[in-house]
């Protein structure tokens, strides 16, 4: 559930430029390695920290690859053991509504569960 | 992205932190995890970290992130991966426990135009 606040606090004049961050595309790119690199992994508490770590950084390497020049990118890569426990994610973001965008997607197995989200801010 | 310096141009983190785990601490400090009420609790940390840290008035974007999770022995990771300028923009993140449950807050601040 995002709620995102329109606040443009520059008062000059700006035109957009280049690639929008679109949520669907950056979905896509996120299942992608998703699926390629956690396919058949099973939780190991001494490497997941590094595995989180290394998804985090080809997911953010992937979006830039993919063209999105004007935008600062945030990725944040959440993973967990699964043993029936209940787990909830949210978040919030104070950004231009017009240009800024977030994308997310989850992928599960039988011994762990993963979150990905990327966050794209437009920078002017 | 630990460096704080206090001035002008930079992200503040361990003020961020102080006011995160402050939010925390008054939303479900005395609470026991609920399935049928986490959902409120998350979407209250959310938007009280994001309102105290506009409060501040600097000229930032930020996005907040929470996860909450039942205390079962299972573990939990979080990795995050900025592409960003490393002066201006900052993060934090904050780990907060009681008997019953884990939460987890990250917070990103991107700068606007200098």
């Amino acid at each position: 559930m995002f709620y995102c606040a329109h606040e443009n606090n520059l008062g000059g004049r700006w035109r957009f430029e280049g690639v929008r961050f679109k949520a669907a595309v950056v979905k896509e790119c996120i299942r992608d390695i998703l699926r390629e690199q956690l396919s058949g992994v099973q939780y190991d508490p001494d490497e997941v920290g590094v595995l989180s770590r290394s998804l985090a950084d080809c997911i953010k390497d992937k979006l830039k690859d993919v063209g999105f020049d004007r935008y600062k990118l945030v990725v944040q890569v959440v993973i967990g053991e699964q043993r029936g426990e209940g787990v909830k994610m949210a978040a919030r973001c104070f950004w231009d509504a017009d240009t800024d965008s977030y994308a997310q997607d989850i992928f599960m197995n039988d011994s762990l569960f993963c979150v990905a989200a990327a966050f794209g801010s437009y920078f002017y | 992205m630990e460096e704080f310096s206090g001035e002008e141009g930079s992200f503040n983190s361990e003020e961020a932190s102080n006011s995160v785990k402050e939010c925390i601490q008054s939303i479900i400090g005395e609470e026991s995890y609920r399935q049928d009420t986490v959902n409120q609790w998350t979407a209250k940390i959310v938007e009280q970290a994001l309102t105290l840290l506009v409060k501040q008035t600097k000229s930032y974007k930020y996005i907040v992130s929470c996860a909450v999770m039942q205390k079962s022995g299972a573990g939990l990771h979080t990795a995050n991966s900025c592409y960003w300028d490393t002066v201006t923009d900052g993060s934090c993140t904050v780990k907060w426990e009681n008997r019953t449950m884990y939460c987890v807050v990250s917070v990103f601040a991107v700068a606007l135009t200098p």
